[in-house]
């Protein structure tokens, strides 16, 4: 009998189907793996399994009974515990007063028992191999240990499930296997372990079963002794999309950016370099894409391009054969660059103001006469560009949170397009768009393309970069691990490339 | 017409606020002329620098030292004449027929200072890397003490160490008291401030800072430069005030100048439109917001026929009370849903807000006004109280 029956679970966020209809069961005692790309559903999933998403359709039964959590604490008094990718601990508190966060040993009159209380912590820690004083504050310490700490305060929560969001992702070797080591702990004590990864040698190595997810959708729950890495990379990517035929070779002309040795360092991080030597070039009327996993640095490396990373970076960029160097956005803009960020909502609209306000932001001098905003000439310029674009909205002076995420971004496009730049990076385009509106998209960044635009994307999903680009590089862990002419390229070719680690 | 709302509501609330005023007390029909004079000399002088708080506030940033600044550049203004005007009796300097070189001398050290001071505020804030509030806070604090100490470094060669500084030149002293001089200077502030804000570039840059400073960012917008703009402009403009208070007076007085005048600067910011999170406001709404705080303040006043401004304070922490809640209420069904107390914090709430309108009322209209109120307040609110318990059944 299984210990918890996923049955049906849709969650529709506006605009995207995040999980259509998954079903599947965890079994007590084993190690489920589920595996699939970035946008594969994995991370929602498991947020509604742990309570953080209250609303979804379909059941969740755990010993046969429907279960449906409406917080956190109600996974956890279900014996449910997660471990976020993003660790959740509060940085100035102790290890001990994280582990007992919210459920502090405490006296009559109130006040907290500290010695007990560390002195479990203690237990729990050395338990976990994790060497480190329960008084010692989170912030202080290695990531490792922190994720050992979430570890401890789920045991002390009795959790009979565990569920790890890509543990992996920040840690150095040595960590890595002391990991596994408590893992193999664990579950010799018989608690669940809920695996989440798409690095394919460690689900191989941890887990007895695996479940692919693909768009969302339940694809397969294979047996570990069944199947092998070939086949999980193709169900995890085999996917069908609404496809665009976006016609014939485009004509790249001349240079236009050249990047040499780009490093980008990473203090206070095993790794160190957040991006290492990386060299690639741009010519006009191309299209140039960066694969890569979650964390690989795709959006890091736009960044670097930008004038907009946290840190300096090293390296050399040349634009239109010139040396040029970034330390702004401002700059950056200055010389022709643009650039559509990812996350939408935080880092490109400007929610307080209409759809005209939110495209002309990048090109304002211009609709001024004697330091004065034109309002005809801003509203002509706003205008245009949303017929150009083919922007869906009531007019130029509706609300841009008003429209759809397609829209949205649209009109970010035509903030930027009307800035007259050299150089469009654009940030993962489609994310949180839907399908018929990535077509769209698709088309409009051809269309700019073949008018002599020098075009860099990025994205998750990597049949919209197959549709899309004239050459595909690959970036695992910071490093260019692949290059592929659009002839060349495939899904599988991509995978491999982009889980070639050191 | 919607994106007017808040300023109409102003219009009609100073509309009503007067009416009730005229019934309730003779004076605005014996005096219409005098109090409308004082009422806008009053609005004039704290508007001048509201308009600046409000450009920092639209601006996403917030500043806290306009009070300060407003005593430290009236007692700058009044040591540079100490400084440059001719020595009459006693070694004392003469103040009273200052020249034209040494009148514009003072002003232009008082919005220097205040340029000094933006600037600082500037640093603090994108270089050091200080929130706002904590940057503008040591302003608050320091300036003060800084102005009063200048002054009787001054006052002590001269003999007769003072905090004080006078200055005693009429036409100086004409600048506070005539009524339309604050006023002109107010009208034309604010007209350059909505030009500013809503014609220009840099205008609409500072709305979408304050709306989205990350996205202003990356959209190539130099966001450094524009905070140098604002904090500047909140300075500069309580400098101006801050030479028209000393005027009003005659006497540069940092113990007592400015005190708290920050606030009310806030305030009206926010009674006229401004959300503290920045990106938004209209600078009409905010020269309307000061204009209805003063009228109030007034027209208590006058009801209560107290000293002017004793219940200042306190209409000042009411309105803005009210006015932040209905800017956070999203519609009226929000306010008719809305559990306003509730559990054990609702039990407390209730009884201390009959007890806290029984005493405004007692010592506004005496012990059985009071008293009367109080009680009636308690039953209300009490009921209400009780109301949401059993909804919530």
């Amino acid at each position: 009998m299984p210990l918890i029956s996923i049955r049906h679970i849709t969650k529709r966020y506006p605009g995207v189907t995040a999980l259509d209809d998954v079903s599947f069961d965890l079994l007590p005692g084993e190690c489920h793996a589920v595996v699939g790309e970035n946008g594969a559903g994995k991370s929602t999933l498991m947020k509604i399994l742990s309570g953080v998403i209250p609303d979804y359709d379909g059941e969740i039964h755990i010993d046969g009974q429907a279960a449906r959590f409406q917080g956190t604490r109600d996974a956890e008094a279900a014996g449910i515990g997660i471990i976020h990718q993003e660790l959740n601990l509060v940085e100035q508190l102790s290890a001990a007063a994280n582990i007992f966060l919210g459920r502090e040993k405490h006296g009559r009159l109130g006040f907290l028992h500290e010695r007990e209380m560390e002195d479990a912590a203690g237990k729990l820690l050395a338990q976990l191999e994790c060497h480190v004083s329960p008084r010692a504050k989170v912030g202080t310490l290695r990531v490792g240990d922190q994720q050992l700490i979430e570890i401890a305060k789920a045991l002390s929560l009795d959790a009979e499930v565990l569920i790890m969001d890509e543990p992996t992702s920040a840690l150095t070797e040595t960590e890595v296997a002391r990991l596994y080591r408590v893992i193999g702990k664990l579950r010799e004590r018989g608690v669940t372990i809920v695996y989440i990864s798409h690095k394919l040698d460690e689900v191989f190595r941890l887990a007895n079963r695996i479940t692919i997810l693909r768009d969302g959708r339940f694809v397969k729950t294979l047996d570990r002794a069944a199947t092998n890495a070939g086949e999980l990379t193709q169900l995890m990517v085999g996917r069908e999309i609404a496809s665009v035929d976006l016609g014939g070779e485009r004509c790249a002309a001349d240079e236009v950016l050249r990047m040499e040795n780009l490093s980008l360092p990473w203090p206070g991080h095993a790794r160190a370099w957040r991006l290492k030597n990386i060299s690639f070039h741009l010519k006009r009327g191309e299209i140039l894409g960066f694969a890569g996993l979650m964390g690989a640095g795709r959006t890091e490396l736009l960044e670097c391009l930008f004038g907009a990373s946290a840190d300096r970076p090293q390296g050399n960029i040349l634009l239109e054969g010139r040396a040029v160097q970034f330390h702004t956005p401002a700059a950056a803009k200055q010389a022709g660059m643009a650039l559509v960020t990812e996350d939408r909502k935080r880092l490109g609209l400007f929610a307080r103001m209409n759809v005209g306000h939110n495209i002309t932001m990048c090109s304002l001098p211009e609709a001024t006469t004697t330091g004065i905003l034109s309002r005809p000439r801003e509203r002509q310029m706003a205008e245009g560009s949303v017929a150009q674009l083919g922007v869906k909205t009531a007019g130029i002076r509706a609300a841009i949170t008003s429209l759809s995420g397609g829209n949205q971004q649209k009109a970010i496009i035509g903030r930027w397009l009307l800035a007259r730049p050299k150089v469009l990076l654009l940030d993962d385009p489609t994310r949180g768009v839907d399908v018929g509106a990535k077509a769209e998209l698709y088309q409009l960044i051809d269309r700019l393309c073949r008018d002599g635009l020098g075009v860099i994307v990025t994205s998750s999903e990597l049949p919209e970069l197959l549709t899309l680009c004239d050459r595909i590089l690959v970036l695992c862990e910071g490093r260019l691990t692949g290059e592929f002419s659009r002839a060349e390229a495939t899904e599988e070719r991509i995978m491999h490339a982009a889980t070639l680690r050191e | 017409m919607r994106q007017f709302r808040n300023e109409f509501g102003l219009i009609l609330a100073i509309i009503a606020v007067i009416a009730v005023t005229m019934f309730a007390n003779p004076s605005y029909l014996q005096k219409p002329v005098d109090n409308a004079h004082e009422i806008l000399r009053q609005t004039s002088l704290l508007g001048i620098f509201a308009l600046g708080a409000a450009i920092v506030i639209i601006s996403g940033g917030i500043d806290l030292s306009a009070g300060s600044v407003i005593a430290f550049s009236g007692s700058i203004c009044a040591q540079t004449f100490y400084l440059l005007a001719p020595e009459g009796v006693r070694g004392i300097p003469d103040t009273g027929d200052l020249s034209l070189g040494v009148f514009a001398a003072g002003i232009g050290a008082a919005l220097a200072v205040g340029f000094l001071i933006g600037t600082l505020h500037t640093w603090l804030i994108t270089i050091v890397g200080l929130p706002p509030f904590v940057a503008t806070l040591a302003s608050l604090v320091g300036l003060r003490s800084l102005a009063k100490v200048l002054n009787q470094e001054i006052t002590r060669s001269l003999g007769n160490q003072s905090t004080k500084l006078n200055v005693d030149d009429p036409a100086f002293i004409e600048l506070g008291r005539t009524w339309w001089i604050p006023l002109v200077i107010f009208l034309v502030l604010g007209a350059l401030a909505w030009l500013l804000m809503n014609r220009t570039v840099v205008g609409r840059h500072l709305y979408a800072m304050g709306g989205n400073e990350q996205a202003a960012r990356l959209s190539g917008i130099r966001t450094d430069r524009l905070k140098w703009l604002a904090y500047c402009l909140g300075a500069m403009t309580a400098a101006i005030a801050g030479v028209l208070y000393t005027a009003e007076v005659g006497i540069a007085d940092p113990v007592t100048q400015g005190r708290g005048y920050e606030l009310n600067a806030i305030a009206a910011s926010v009674v006229g439109g401004c959300s503290l999170q920045g990106g938004v406001g209209l600078i009409p709404g905010v020269m309307l917001g000061v204009l209805f705080l003063r009228v109030v303040i007034d027209s208590v006043a006058k009801v209560v026929g107290s000293g002017s401004d004793d219940y200042e304070g306190l209409i000042v922490g009411f309105l803005v009370v009210l006015a932040v809640t209905f800017n956070e209420l999203r519609s009226m069904r929000e306010l008719v849903q809305k559990s306003f107390f509730p559990g054990m914090l609702g039990w407390i709430t209730v009884p201390t807000l009959a007890v806290l309108i029984g005493t405004v009322t007692l010592v506004m209209g005496g012990r059985n006004v009071g008293l009367s109120a109080g009680i009636a307040a308690l039953g209300i609110l009490g009921a209400v109280k009780i109301w949401e318990e059993t909804r919530g059944k």
